[in-house]
C-alpha cells in the first residue's frame, strides 16, 4: 500500500503539472479546427501546415485541433477551445448561433455557389434530367448529419418537391456519415439514390474511383452558399485590437496551393454572416434548427 | 466466568444458529444448564450430531472478545500464506494500517514471533507458502497457530487435533493447555479428553448427559452413550 | 446437468436451460418478420475486393501520428480502469444498498460513447473527457462484479479472527485476501474491455487508434485501416506480455506523463451546460417559474417520446433479441472451434486467433463491413454484435472447459465433448449470455452512429443537431430501458450463482 500511495502522489503531481503547464500554453495560443469535406486522412501534417502559415502572419502561436464531426467543431468553438473554424454552411450557422457576436470572415470561392448532385444507381434507370427526378419509394442516404451539402440542401429540395418528409417519401433513409461512403453504396446498390456534395464527386471522378456504368449524376441542386471560416468575438480582446481582420487578411491572402489543396479550394474570398441567411431559413424549415 | 441457564438452541439452514424459534429449524439443543469457572480446562465429548459444535459456538459469542476460536471449519484464507493466516490471530493488537502494510511486505518481527510458534507446533513448511498447498494435518495446525497467536486468556476449540496422530495431538494439546487459563474444548478423542481435562462433559441429542464435576467419570457410561447413539 | 438427468419413464421433460434455449430462438423467431433484415446489395464486389486488397497490402505508415494514438488508447484504457477501480471498490462494499445499486444500474447503462458526448461539452476534446466516459461505467462494473465475487467468498474465516479487531483489518485478511485472484483475474479481463472502450471513442473524435480507424474505413483507405485493426487485435493479443500486473504501477506513471495536454477546466461551461444547454428551449427561454410554457414543454416532451424514444427502443430491443440468438448459435461454434478436448493443439491455436480477431475488431467496424456486403438493413448490425458477443463469451467459456480434465472413459472426442464438456459448462455459458445482453443492448448504441436505427441513432442524431436537451432524455431512456431489462430478466431467470459469471 505504501507503494501504491507513492504512486498515486506522483500521478496527482504530474497531472497538476500538466494542467499548469496548458494554462499557461492555452493564454496564448490561438487555435483552429477544420474538416475538409472530401479526404480526411493525414488532418493535423496537413492543417499544421496552415498553422504554420497562419502563425507567420500573425506573430502569435497557432494549434490545429482535429474534430471527428461538424458537431465537435461546434462544441469546441462554443466552449472557446478554438476560436477559429473552417465550419460547413449549416455547422457556421449553428456556432454562430451559440457564440454571440462571432462572425463569418472568409469563404472559399466554390462556396459562394455551391450545390450538391443527386446521384443514382443504374438499376433505377434514372438519368440525368433538369427536373426533380422521381425518386419516391426508393431507397435513399444523406451523407453526415450535419452537412449542407449532404443532408441539409438535398432535404430541403426533397421536401420542396416531393411535399412530405425523406422518411415518408422514401422506403429507407440512411446516413452514410461522409461523402465517399455515399458514392460507394450508391455505387454498391446499397442504396438506390445518395445526395453528396459536387466537390467531393468531381474529385472522385477525377481519380477514377467512379464507374460511371455503375452510378451517375441524376440531378443537381440549385446553388446555395456552403463553407465559411467563422471566427469568435472575443478573438481581439485576447489577442490584441483588429485581430479578427488581421486573421481575415492572412485567410485572404492565402495563396499556396499546397495550403488551398488541403481545404480544398482554389482560393478564399470576403464572408458576411448575412451570407449565410439562406441556409439559416433552410435549416429552420426542415426543423433542424428551431 | 460464564453461566448458561436452559439454553435452548436451534439451527437454521439459512440463517445458521439462532436463538429464535423458525419453522425452517430444527432444535440442536434442548434446557440447557451451565457454569464454567475461571481456570478450568473443559472437554466436551458426544456422538456427532449431539450439538457440540452448536454449544461451543455459544459459548464463544457469549465470551465475544475474550476467547480465541479454533474452529472445526479451520477458516483458513486458501490465497495467503501460512504466516498470514497465522498473523491473523494477531490483527486486534495493530493498527489497520500496520496490518495491511504487513499484507504487502510482512514485519521482521512478527515474521520471528510466527516461526517460533511455528516450530513449537512442529510445522516446519516456509512461512511464505500458500496454505492450499497444505495437507490436512498441516493446514489444522495452522489454524491452531492462529488461534494461539490471538494470545487469549481463553481457548475454545472444536476437534482441532482430529487430522494429527494420537502422539502429536497429546503434545500439541499439552501446549494448549499450558498457553490457556481456560480452556474449552470438543474432543473426539475420549481417551484423551479425560485423561488430559479437568472436566469433561458429554452431550446427546442436545441434552446434557453428564458432567463430571457432579460424578465422577464413569468410563463405562461413556461407552454406553457412543453405543447407544450409533444404535439408535 | 439437467440434460443428464436419469430416465425414469419414457416421458422425458425438457431441462431448465433446454427450456431457456429455445425460448431465446423463439422469440428471435417472433419477431423476426418485424425486423428489418433485408438484403439489399447488388454488387458489392467492387467494394469488396478493394476491402480484401486493402487486408492484402496493410500499410502501417499511412496513418499520422500513430505512435502517439496507440500511447494514448492505452493511456485512456489504463487511467480509466485505475479511476474505475478507485471509484468502484468502495461503492462494492455498499452496493447491497438498493439506492446504490440502482445508481450503478443506471451509470453502467449508458454507453462510453455517450459519456463521451456529454463530457465533450464540459470539458472539450480533453484526455479527461475520454478517461471519465470510461471511468463512469467502468466503477460501476466493478462495484457490481466485486460485489457479487465478495460475497461468494466465505465467512469462516471471519469467525477466528477475534472480534475485537477493526473492521478494514478484519475484512482485508478475511474477505479479500480470499478472493483477491479472482479481483485481479476480472480487473486484467477489464482492462482489455477499456482498450476496447478507449478505441472506440476515437470514432467521436478521441486521439485513440479509432480516431484515425473509423476516419480510413469510412473514407474507403483499406489498407490503412487494415494496419491499423492489425495493430489493435495485436495490442490486445499480447497485453500479457506488455502490461503484467507488476508493471502496472509503472504505466501508470507513464500514463500521467505522457498524457497529451490537460486544457483548463472552465467551470463556466459546466454551469452553462446544466443551466441553459440541456434544458429544452421551453425552460431556456424562461426566466421565472411561471413564465414556463408548459403547454409547448409537454408537446416538445411527449413528441420526443413518441417520434424517438418509442421507435428507438423498439428497434433497439428488437436488435438485441435477435443479435442474443445469433450470439448463441455464434459461442457454440467459436468455443467448439477451439476447444482443446476437440482438436489437437495447433488448431486450437488457431481457434484462438480467431476468438481473439472475433471480440478485438470493434463491432462498429464489423457492422461496417457488412453494411457493404448486404447493404443498408439492421442485418449487419446483428451479424456484428453476434460475431463480436458470441467471440467473447467463448473465449471465456473455452478458459473454463479447457481447464476441465477430460473423462478416464473410452469415447471419442465428439462424444467426450457433447456428453462431458458441453454439459459442464453450458450453464456458466448460458449465464454469461444473460450478462452479455445488458451489454449487447448498450452496445446497440454504437450503431446507432452508423445508422440504425436504434435509440442511438436518435442520441446521436441529436447531438449533431446540437439539441442536448433532447440528447439528454433519449440517454435517460437508454439507461432507464437497460436497468428495466435487467430487472426482468434477473426475474425471468435463476441464474447460478456461484459460477464466476462476470464479463
Amino acid at each position: 500500500m505504501n507503494k501504491m500511495t507513492k504512486l498515486f502522489v506522483l500521478c496527482a503531481l504530474t497531472l497538476s503539472v500538466n494542467v499548469l503547464v496548458s494554462i499557461n500554453v492555452s493564454a496564448t495560443t490561438f487555435t483552429f479546427t477544420a474538416i475538409p469535406d472530401a479526404d480526411e486522412s493525414q488532418l493535423r501534417t496537413r492543417f499544421e501546415k496552415v498553422a504554420l502559415y497562419l502563425e507567420k502572419k500573425l506573430g502569435v502561436e497557432v494549434k490545429y485541433v482535429p474534430v471527428k464531426s461538424y458537431s465537435a467543431a461546434v462544441t469546441a468553438f462554443k466552449n472557446n477551445q478554438v476560436q477559429l473554424a473552417w465550419f460547413g454552411g449549416l455547422s457556421g450557422v449553428q456556432a454562430r448561433r451559440l457564440v454571440p457576436g462571432s462572425k463569418a470572415i472568409a469563404q472559399g470561392y466554390e462556396d459562394q455557389f455551391f450545390k450538391s448532385y443527386f446521384i443514382a444507381h443504374y438499376s433505377t434507370g434514372l438519368a440525368m434530367s433538369e427536373n426533380f427526378p422521381d425518386i419516391t419509394q426508393k431507397t435513399f442516404t444523406f451523407g453526415s448529419k450535419g452537412s449542407t451539402s449532404g443532408r441539409l440542401m438535398p432535404q430541403y429540395y426533397i421536401e420542396q418537391h416531393l411535399k412530405e418528409k425523406p422518411q415518408q417519401a422514401f422506403k429507407r433513409v440512411g446516413f452514410s456519415g461522409d461523402h465517399s461512403r455515399t458514392i460507394a453504396q450508391v455505387q454498391a446498390g446499397a442504396y438506390q439514390v445518395g445526395a453528396v456534395n459536387y466537390t467531393v464527386w468531381e474529385s472522385a471522378l477525377a481519380a477514377g474511383k467512379i464507374d460511371t456504368n455503375k452510378v451517375k449524376v441524376i440531378w443537381e441542386t440549385p446553388v446555395y452558399p456552403d463553407y465559411q471560416w467563422t471566427i469568435r468575438a472575443d478573438v481581439d480582446a485576447k489577442f490584441g485590437k483588429h485581430f479578427a481582420d488581421k486573421v481575415q487578411t492572412a485567410l485572404l491572402n492565402m495563396d499556396s496551393p499546397e495550403l488551398l489543396k488541403s481545404f480544398p479550394r482554389s482560393s478564399f474570398v470576403k464572408a458576411e454572416n448575412k451570407d449565410f441567411q439562406p441556409v439559416e431559413d433552410v435549416a429552420k424549415q426542415i426543423g433542424l434548427i428551431d | 466466568m460464564i453461566t448458561i441457564d436452559n439454553l435452548n438452541l436451534h439451527y437454521d439452514k439459512t440463517a445458521g444458529y439462532n436463538t429464535d424459534i423458525k419453522e425452517t429449524s430444527t432444535q440442536v439443543i434442548f434446557d440447557l444448564s451451565l457454569t464454567i469457572n475461571e481456570g478450568e480446562k473443559v472437554a466436551i465429548i458426544g456422538p456427532s450430531g449431539a450439538g457440540k459444535s452448536s454449544l461451543l459456538h455459544h459459548l464463544y459469542q457469549e465470551l465475544q472478545g475474550n476467547a480465541a476460536l479454533c474452529s472445526q471449519r479451520q477458516g483458513l484464507v486458501d490465497n495467503l500464506s501460512i504466516y498470514h493466516n497465522i498473523f491473523m490471530g494477531a490483527l486486534a493488537r495493530h493498527h489497520w494500517l500496520f496490518n495491511l502494510v504487513n499484507l504487502i511486505r510482512p514485519f521482521k518481527k512478527e515474521l520471528s514471533n510466527v516461526s517460533s510458534l511455528c516450530q513449537q507446533l512442529e510445522l516446519d513448511q516456509p512461512l511464505a507458502k500458500k496454505v492450499d498447498k497444505l495437507s490436512g494435518g498441516q493446514r489444522q495446525r495452522v489454524a491452531l497457530a492462529r488461534a494461539l497467536y490471538q494470545q487469549q486468556n481463553i481457548f475454545i476449540g472444536d476437534e482441532p487435533f482430529s487430522a494429527l496422530d494420537p502422539l502429536m495431538a497429546s503434545r500439541l494439546l499439552e501446549t494448549v493447555l499450558k498457553r490457556h487459563k481456560t480452556v474449552i474444548m470438543v474432543m473426539h478423542d475420549r481417551e484423551l479428553a479425560m485423561s488430559a481435562f479437568d472436566r469433561v462433559i458429554a452431550l446427546d441429542k442436545g441434552h446434557l448427559v453428564l458432567d463430571s464435576q457432579q460424578h465422577s467419570v464413569d468410563h463405562q457410561q461413556i461407552t454406553a452413550l457412543y453405543q447407544t447413539s450409533a444404535v439408535a | 446437468m439437467s440434460q443428464l438427468q436419469q430416465v425414469k419413464n419414457t416421458h422425458y421433460p425438457l431441462g431448465y436451460w433446454q427450456k431457456v434455449t429455445l425460448s431465446i430462438l423463439l422469440i428471435a423467431l417472433i419477431i423476426l418478420p418485424f425486423a428489418d433484415i433485408e438484403i439489399v446489395n447488388f454488387d458489392p464486389f467492387l467494394e469488396l475486393t478493394r476491402m480484401v486488397d486493402g487486408l492484402m497490402t496493410p500499410d502501417f505508415f499511412a496513418t499520422e501520428y500513430l505512435f502517439q494514438a496507440i500511447i494514448q488508447t492505452v493511456n485512456f484504457a489504463i487511467l480509466g480502469v485505475c479511476l474505475g477501480l478507485i471509484l468502484g471498490t468502495p461503492l462494492a462494499l455498499i452496493y447491497q444498498h438498493p439506492i446504490i445499486s440502482g445508481c450503478c444500474a443506471f451509470l453502467r447503462a449508458i454507453h462510453e460513447i455517450f459519456w463521451a458526448l456529454l463530457f465533450l461539452q464540459i470539458f472539450g476534446l480533453s484526455p479527461l473527457t475520454g478517461i471519465l466516459a470510461i471511468t463512469i461505467p467502468f466503477a460501476a462494473t466493478f462495484a457490481r462484479v466485486f460485489h457479487d465475487i465478495i460475497n461468494q467468498s466465505s465467512d469462516s474465516p471471519l469467525e477466528s479472527i477475534d472480534s475485537r479487531a477493526d473492521i478494514i483489518s478484519r475484512f482485508t485478511y478475511g474477505k479479500i485476501a480470499q478472493v483477491m485472484p479472482q479481483l485481479m483475474a476480472y480487473t486484467r479481463y477489464r482492462f482489455e474491455c477499456a482498450l476496447r472502450s478507449s478505441a472506440v471513442l476515437g470514432f467521436i473524435g478521441m486521439p485513440t487508434l479509432g480516431f484515425y480507424m473509423e476516419t480510413a474505413f469510412r473514407q474507403g483507405h483499406y489498407s490503412e485501416g487494415a494496419a491499423l485493426l492489425i495493430i489493435f487485435i495485436a495490442l490486445i493479443g499480447t497485453i500479457r506480455y506488455w502490461c503484467p500486473p507488476k508493471l502496472l504501477g509503472v504505466y501508470l506513471v507513464i500514463a500521467c506523463v505522457t498524457l497529451i495536454d490537460i486544457p483548463n477546466v472552465d467551470s463556466s461551461l459546466l454551469v452553462r451546460f446544466i443551466s441553459q444547454d440541456i434544458l429544452p428551449s421551453a425552460l431556456a427561454n424562461a426566466s421565472r417559474l411561471a413564465e414556463v410554457q408548459w403547454s409547448s414543454l409537454y408537446t416538445w416532451f411527449s413528441t420526443l417520446i413518441s417520434e424517438q424514444a418509442i421507435p428507438g427502443a423498439l428497434a433497439t430491443i428488437t436488435l438485441a433479441l435477435l443479435a442474443l440468438a445469433v450470439s448463441h448459435i455464434v459461442t457454440l461454434n467459436a468455443h467448439a472451434m477451439a476447444s482443446k478436448h476437440l482438436w489437437p493443439t495447433p488448431l486450437t491455436w488457431l481457434g484462438q486467433l480467431i476468438l481473439l480477431i472475433g471480440r478485438s475488431v470493434p463491432e462498429y467496424i464489423l457492422a461496417f463491413i457488412f453494411l457493404m456486403l448486404l447493404g443498408p438493413s439492421m442485418l449487419p448490425a446483428v451479424i456484428a454484435l453476434a460475431i463480436h458477443n458470441g467471440c467473447v463469451i467463448a473465449y471465456l467459456t473455452v478458459k473454463q472447459s479447457n481447464s476441465i480434465a477430460p473423462q478416464q472413459m473410452q469415447m471419442s472426442k465428439l462424444n467426450q465433448f457433447n456428453y462431458h464438456i458441453m454439459p459442464s459448462i453450458y450453464p456458466n455459458m448460458m449465464a454469461l449470455m444473460f450478462y452479455r445482453f445488458e451489454i449487447i443492448v448498450r452496445e446497440t448504441a454504437v450503431f446507432g452512429i452508423l445508422g440504425i436505427m436504434t435509440l442511438g441513432f436518435y442520441i446521436d442524431s441529436n447531438f449533431s443537431e446540437i439539441r442536448y436537451s433532447n440528447a439528454l432524455v433519449l440517454i435517460t431512456c437508454t439507461a432507464l430501458l437497460n436497468v428495466a431489462i435487467d430487472i426482468l430478466s434477473r426475474r425471468l431467470l435463476k441464474l447460478p450463482k456461484t459460477s464466476q459469471t462476470s464479463c
